[in-house]
């Protein structure tokens, strides 16, 4: 297996459709895209890959004018340009689909598609002549669409086939899809991936942004791995194999030792059995998962994102219902209970999505440590809040939790990201509760913080709590938890224990491949 | 406290843009700007009288604006104060001349039915709010005609008055709500209005109950991921608002008209909502901008007599407000553009 990262041609090349050239973008201290590279030859079909947060999207807005980049350089068809703004993108023949799309629902399709360059006759819209356009196209790249139909009546699929449309009628030969098959079913996105193939035998170039491996494997010519800002490789999809690509994704930077640990497994706390649920589009998205979390243990779920991780989460705090089967937290079930009952029941959890879910912004740290505990004495009495309890309280967290803030009044949205997840988890941790359902607990996290945040987390564990860790990065697991399940399109692939936590195999089964059939092949 | 200075400041500019822009427009009917802004500070404020007046015209503007305050705390914007205030006002009467009961006895059992009236009126939207995810801003905007139109049924062809004019029976004197000065029709009324926004800032700053719905407000999804029933929280904030928005009417009818008439209160409800969005939904500071049309209200009524603009100026005057508070209110949002333009798409 040869390591070398594909080295892209940096010399001017008119058969390159797009080349970027050392592309560095900060966002305060954050690099966002560092030092990028990237060549997408004519006519294919170019992925670019990467976790979430990986840069792909900073990256795209670059080359689309939404950004500018802070150093760099762009290429188009071997010319080098400035891409002030998208106006800019779209006269070089560059168009983009977004993954929020922007339409007008009490418009036709048609009118949607030719908003801003409708085509005139005598001064008049000409709608007959839109709507003749946009069939005409819509056959040609098998975009199924009625151009008459009004957009508020259409699906999100076909929507997404309304932007596709648009960007085609602007004059695009490269055509840059922004995680298009996120809203998609796989029906959907199978006649996607047809059309992107009939736009690369016209000539043109797809550049795809995705987190599914499975999709890149299927439709690219080309992969590129982005990973924490920084390109990984670019590699011909067909010299890659899942684990590879899985490796080049998840790839390990920071390397965490693995923390000592006394066995300590108690009695059963969490009983999770045969349990299904569907994702936002109503498709099954987590499928026939049992396990067990015992007491004093941190049990780990390893997997690409959106592979059925959050919506676990969700069914075991009680917000997404549960479509078969149970979860059963010291006795009573959880997915038969509202997020109070749970809590009530012995839930304390630190949410994958920290800003929406985990705090509001605008309120203080005070006020913020109090959510879920308002119902119980010190902190409430016969319905009226105790603010000297509650602000003593978040002014002892702030010191045990090193909290980088001015005092318990100030407003969450003052902090740093690596802080407000110390919020959360102080107030989570706090709670008395005994299973902890902990999600991507250092995500967007600065290293010394997330060093705190595993002390804490182990300190949890040393005090008998049963531990539910997800995380997308295999060095946290590997370092924190007693036991791994590895989660793949919804379904538990399989167990590793944490002691020989087996990056291959793990990345085996992140990766879709089965444990046995695994066993199977090294047998061979 | 730097946030609530930021915010202040904000509202106190959109004032002042709109007062710039009423001068020019007063320019151009003719009239001196300074003539016309000194007049209404004398028709609003010049005597005791004056400012009696101003109080009295302030009662119903803040007892609606505490109504939105309320329904905004917990993110719902209640645009059908106006429609909970005539049913209120209706309720109110109907106790008033139709149930002859011992004085003070009399006042509290129409104030409670007016109040009963509001809820009522809002539960409808709200039920629908909470079980299909019906915007409330379009049900509640539209329960504003229904209810004006059924008072005015009720009124002309239930409880008409014998003579010319559209409007019920004088209430009994049993059920007047007091009046403090005997120079003015000022009554207790102000006082229920003041101690409904105090009682309401409290109430959110110290109750278990205000703490959830403010965060479901301010955060939805993080109320829910807290155990806050959401959509509960939800229904009950809007019954609570609609529920003082007929008290509003309540007050109105026993504390001034004393019967209720066809169109007793125009508008009341729309200045109270845009009294509570100028104070940023604070019961406290709705005390002040309620003051302030309150003033304008009063103040026009000598511009008629004194200066060659008309009354109308006023309307004018209110609609740049509102147009430069919610411009304002907008450039605020921009950094949060997802949130906002979920907010506007109905």
């Amino acid at each position: 297996m040869s390591n070398t990262p594909g080295s892209p041609t940096l010399h001017s090349n008119a058969a390159m459709a797009v080349e970027l050239t050392g592309i560095t973008k900060r966002f305060g201290a954050f690099v966002a895209n560092d030092g990028i590279d990237l060549a997408v030859r004519r006519g294919e079909i170019h992925a670019i890959i990467g976790e979430n947060g990986a840069g792909k999207t900073t990256l795209m807005n670059i080359l689309f004018g939404l950004l500018q980049p802070d150093e760099g350089s762009i290429r188009l068809n071997g010319e080098a340009i400035v891409i002030a703004d998208p106006s800019v993108a779209i006269k070089a023949g560059l168009g983009m689909v977004h993954q929020h799309f922007k339409l007008v629902p009490s418009l036709s399709v048609a009118d949607n598609v030719f908003l801003g360059m409708e085509i005139r006759r005598h001064g008049l819209i000409d709608h007959a002549a839109q709507i003749a356009r946009t069939r005409d196209l819509s056959k040609r790249f098998g975009l199924q669409v009625d151009p008459t139909e009004r957009v508020g009546l259409l699906s999100v699929g076909i929507e997404q086939r309304i932007e596709i449309l648009k960007v085609l009628v602007r004059g695009a030969r490269t055509i840059i899809l922004d995680e298009p098959t996120a809203v998609l079913t796989p029906q959907e996105s199978r006649e996607l991936f047809q059309t992107l193939r009939s736009f690369v035998a016209e000539g043109m170039t797809v550049i795809f942004i995705s987190h599914h491996l499975e999709e890149v494997m299927e439709v690219s010519d080309t992969v590129t791995v982005l990973r924490n800002g920084r390109k990984v490789a670019t590699r011909p999809t067909a010299e890659l194999s899942k684990d590879e690509l899985v490796h080049m994704m998840v790839g390990r930077e920071v390397s965490f030792d693995r923390r000592p640990r006394a066995s300590l497994h108690g009695d059963v706390v969490l009983e999770v059995k045969d349990l299904w649920a569907r994702d936002d589009r109503l498709l099954p998205a987590l499928r026939d998962a049992s396990f067990t979390v015992r007491s004093g243990e941190v049990v780990g779920i390893a997997g690409v994102a959106g592979n059925g991780q959050t919506e676990l989460a969700e069914v075991l705090s009680g917000l997404r219902p549960a479509s078969h089967g149970g979860a059963w937290l010291k006795g009573r079930n959880l997915t038969a209970l509202s997020p109070a009952a749970i809590r009530q029941a012995g839930l304390a959890h630190v949410p994958g999505d920290r800003m929406v879910r985990g705090v509001d912004r605008n309120a203080s740290i005070a006020a913020n440590t109090l959510m879920g505990r308002q119902h119980r004495a010190p902190w409430s009495r016969a319905g009226m809040l105790n603010w000297n309890a509650i602000n003593q309280n978040a002014e002892t967290l702030i010191k045990s939790f090193d909290i980088r803030a001015r005092g318990p009044g100030d407003a969450v949205k003052r902090l740093s990201g690596g802080n407000i997840q110390k919020v959360v988890l102080a107030r989570e941790f706090t709670n008395g509760a005994n299973f902890l359902l902990i999600d991507q607990p250092t995500r967007g996290v600065d290293i010394g913080a997330q060093e705190a945040i595993h002390d804490e987390i182990m300190r949890q564990r040393a005090a008998g709590r049963a531990i539910l860790l997800i995380s997308v990065q295999l060095d946290e697991l590997a370092a924190l938890a007693d036991r791994i399940l590895v989660m793949f399109n919804g379904r538990i692939m399989g167990e590793v224990a944490g002691d020989d936590a087996d990056e291959e195999r793990i990345g085996m089964m992140m990766a879709g491949v089965a444990a046995p059939e695994f066993a199977a092949e090294t047998a061979s | 406290m730097r946030d609530h200075l930021r915010a202040a400041s904000g509202q106190v500019i959109a004032i002042g843009v709109a007062l710039l822009m009423g001068a020019i427009i007063i320019l151009m009917v003719g009239e001196s700007p300074l003539h016309v802004f000194m007049t209404l500070l004398r028709g609003a404020f010049g005597d005791q009288e004056k400012i009696a007046g101003t109080l009295l015209q302030t009662t119903p503007i803040l007892i609606c604006g505490v109504a939105a305050c309320i329904g905004l705390r917990g993110g719902m914007f209640n645009v059908g104060i106006e429609g909970q205030l005539f049913l209120g006002g209706f309720a109110a009467a109907w106790v008033g001349f139709a149930m002859p009961l011992p004085a003070g006895i009399h006042t509290l059992a129409a104030l409670a039915l007016a109040v009963v009236a509001g809820a009522a009126w809002v539960a409808i939207p709200a039920y629908f709010r909470a079980r299909y995810n019906t915007n409330e801003v379009v049900s509640t905007i539209l329960s504003n005609y229904v209810a004006v139109l059924l008072t005015s049924y009720f009124t002309i062809f239930l409880f008409k008055r014998p003579g010319g004019w559209s409007e019920t029976p004088p209430i009994l004197a049993t059920s007047y709500l007091p009046e403090i000065f005997t120079f003015s029709r000022l009554n207790w009324g102000l006082v229920i209005g003041l101690v409904l926004a105090v009682g309401a800032a409290l109430v959110f700053r110290y109750t278990k109950w205000g703490y959830g719905v403010t965060m479901v407000g301010s955060a939805p999804k993080f109320a829910e991921y807290g155990g806050v029933n959401v959509k509960r929280q939800g229904f009950l904030v809007l019954l609570l608002s609609g529920a003082v928005g007929g008290l509003a009417g309540g007050v109105e009818t026993l504390g001034v008209h004393h019967r209720f008439m066809e169109g007793f209160a125009p508008g009341f409800g729309f200045d109270g909502l845009i009294a509570a969005l100028l104070a940023n939904g604070s019961p406290v500071a709705t005390i002040f901008t309620a003051l302030f049309f309150g003033a304008l209200r009063n103040g026009s009524l000598l511009l008629e007599v004194d200066t060659s603009a008309s009354r109308e100026i006023i309307t004018v005057i209110q609609a740049l407000i509102i147009l430069s508070v919610s411009a304002q209110v907008l450039v605020r949002k921009r950094g949060d553009s997802q949130a906002g333009e979920r907010r506007w798409k109905f």
